[in-house]
């Protein structure tokens, strides 16, 4: 006790400096106390215990899972002889856990997901959280139950599956694209073996395809949607404000065909933004361009009700572009990379979604390098048009405080000028109301009842209060 | 899903009303409407299989529009593409001259993408020698420099449609498919993917 009353002021031993692993250089606080050579040892090592750890957990969850499936083949349907063999092999392991066995098969993966989570280490929010591993186990189990019936391939592509998101799961650090092309590598090796099993019937291998693409997206999503090293998000917001910029462009200024005065027509351009913002909720690359091309059948429909003849590209490219300046559809841009990045590339190419996600990337282009010309509009009139929001566009002259600005800027204070004299009435009541209560309810100080420590029996075991000290020097 | 698999992508490219979807309509509904149209509601992008010899080629089809304000996101339609039927109006000269551009695009960025050069509205030149306005010869001697393929179309009466698309399904089984045998999708998905990183960072 003493001794420690004694080390109060900043008097620190030399010994308290020195790393603790005693290698003879200094230590410090923020590592623990050791110096920065031993800390970073200790540092790998334990890292490396945890990597053989989360391993460890990641093979024993496949092992249930895989477990989980042959218990539900062998329920499902009498497999032929090999698979069963294994299944019987499977169950002598799995003996003692049956019980869990049975239950795992109705909820493939209720385990795996909080541990992704811990993985991730950052999760956002408990309730968003736990959405998206709700999606995501009905997801897991919805490709178990395909594969299911595939049977002995199935398995492989499930084993497969689950190896490649593990694998993925440590490489968090890998650039956008790298992750794009090992998810793209992994689509290729896939499709080809699945393409040797099927004997070439492109059909099954591509709804197979779907399936891997569901189940793996879903489970990296959060991982590589707009990720920390792209700057996605940066162009997310340069679009959206200019996207905001452009409020004023209208229908005629783009030649849209579209009569919005038809209640058909607009209930199908309603239709249409709706589908290109919903884009945005979906999780797998195929889902996104499942709601681009919703949106833009909405869009042939509503010219070919204002046209009344079936919509050539000369009508739907600038349709389009109006549906997504009117809906400024969020994270646009981190949504368009996203697709490119990880898009089984056999729809993305060729087939008709390609095609409208195409038209949508070049939308988003025209909207981006959009200028006077593009709108048949003067370069006057279109610096006016940009001028009437407060982010001036670079290039375009500051707007002076002339026309409609002048009006505004008057309006603002205005409103500056009574939000300052509310405040002062607002300090004067306050001050009132304070007085008044302190009037009611004067501050009377009562004799204290008893010393504060007048039952304390023991009061003389106590250590004597602290007294300064004087060291020299 | 209703989505086919496509072999081949082909875009149109030409002038605004130089008949780019009247032409797709006629190819794949056998069709030349004035009137309202009752079936699709957009000719945009269209499939269609195309036999040769033994074999089915599907070619997607993929309409662009022609106006000058969309000139600098042609790029972006035709990456990938295997073909492209440049079209231009035989009684308007300035759709000619827009051609040129095109070519020079393709040419530029597109290499592996076969070009066909195709003359619409044939009928009215069959019908009035005076509204032609682009040359024959001039076309064939331009088409030869670049050494694409020119037909001359009516999609009013089909004169020559069939050919077209006929020409390039065959072209298109007996080049590419020496070239890259099986499965072809990847090599497509390589091109687009780098195209696409292109387009969308630039």
């Amino acid at each position: 006790m003493s001794q420690k009353s004694e080390r109060r002021g900043i008097h620190v031993d030399q010994s308290e400096l020195l790393c603790k692993k005693g290698c003879g250089y200094y230590g410090n606080a923020a590592w623990q106390g050791l110096c920065s050579k031993c800390w970073r040892e200790e540092y790998q090592r334990a890292r490396q215990k945890q990597i053989q750890e989360d391993w460890a957990l990641a093979e024993k969850l496949q092992r249930e899972e895989e477990a989980a499936y042959a218990s539900s083949q062998g329920a499902q349907s009498q497999p032929s002889l090999t698979p069963f063999s294994k299944f019987e092999e499977k169950k002598t392991n799995e003996k003692t856990r049956k019980v869990t066995t049975v239950k795992k098969f109705f909820s493939p993966s209720s385990r795996t997901a909080p541990k992704k989570e811990s993985h991730e280490g950052k999760t956002p929010s408990p309730s968003i959280t736990r959405q998206s591993s709700i999606e995501t186990d009905r997801v897991s189990r919805d490709f178990v139950d395909f594969l299911k019936n595939l049977q002995k391939p199935g398995r492989e592509i499930h084993k497969q599956s689950r190896a490649f998101i593990e694998n993925m799961a440590n490489k968090k650090d890998l650039g956008a694209d790298e992750l794009s092309e090992c998810v793209q590598d992994f689509y290729q090796n896939m499709s080809d073996r699945l393409m040797t099993h099927f004997k070439g019937s492109t059909e099954r291998v591509e709804r197979v395809m779907d399936q891997v693409e569901k189940y793996i997206m879903t489970r990296l999503y959060k991982n590589v949607f707009c990720p920390e090293t792209t700057d996605d998000e940066k162009k997310d917001l340069a679009t959206q404000h200019r996207i905001r910029a452009l409020h004023w462009v209208t229908i005629q200024m783009l030649c849209v065909p579209v009569d919005e005065e038809i209640p058909e027509v607009s209930d199908n351009v309603v239709k249409a933004i709706t589908d290109v913002i919903e884009m945005d909720s979906k999780r797998v690359p195929r889902d996104k361009l499942a709601c681009i091309t919703r949106c833009s059948k909405h869009i042939f429909t509503a010219i070919k009700i204002t046209k009344n003849e079936p919509a050539s590209a000369d009508d739907f490219l600038p349709t389009l572009i109006y549906i997504v300046l009117k809906a400024n559809p969020p994270r646009l841009q981190s949504n368009i990379q996203y697709i490119t990045r990880f898009c089984n590339p056999s729809r993305l190419m060729t087939g008709e979604d390609g095609y409208y996600f195409t038209n949508l990337c070049c939308a988003v282009a025209f909207i981006e390098k959009l200028d006077a010309q593009s709108l048949n509009l003067s370069a006057e009139d279109f610096e006016r048009y940009m001028g009437e929001e407060p982010r001036a566009e670079p290039g375009v002259p500051e707007p002076g405080p002339a026309d409609g600005a002048g009006a505004r800027h008057d309006r603002v204070l205005e409103g500056a000028r009574g939000l300052q004299s509310d405040l002062i009435g607002w300090q004067e009541s306050v001050e009132r109301e304070v007085r008044e209560i302190l009037e009611k309810y004067p501050l009377e100080i009562r004799p204290p009842a008893s010393a504060i420590d007048s039952d304390n029996v023991e009061n003389d075991r106590l250590p004597p209060p602290l007294q300064p000290q004087v060291f020299a020097g | 899903m209703s989505a086919h698999r496509i072999d081949a992508k082909v875009v149109m490219l030409g002038k605004e009303s130089v008949g780019k979807t009247s032409l797709v309509e006629r190819f794949v509904h056998h069709r030349f409407l004035v009137g309202p149209y009752q079936n699709t509601i957009g000719a945009a992008f269209v499939a269609r299989q195309v036999q040769v010899g033994d074999s089915m080629v599907t070619l997607g089809i993929w309409d662009t529009a022609g106006s000058e304000r969309y000139e600098a996101m042609s790029r972006i339609y035709y990456r990938g593409a295997k073909a492209a039927v440049v079209c231009f109006d035989l009684t308007d000269s300035s759709s000619f001259q827009r051609v040129k551009f095109w070519v020079k695009e393709l040419q530029n960025c597109e290499e592996h993408c076969k070009i066909y050069l195709c003359g619409t509205k044939n009928d009215l030149v069959e019908a009035d020698r005076n509204v032609r306005q682009v040359d024959y010869h001039d076309v064939q001697d331009f088409a030869d420099e670049i050494k694409a393929q020119l037909f001359e179309t009516s999609s009013k009466t089909g004169f020559n449609v069939d050919k077209l698309f006929q020409k390039m399904a065959e072209d298109f089984l007996n080049t590419d498919f020496q070239v890259i045998p099986g499965e072809k999708g990847v090599d497509l998905g390589q091109k687009k993917n780098t195209y696409f990183y292109s387009c969308c960072s630039h």
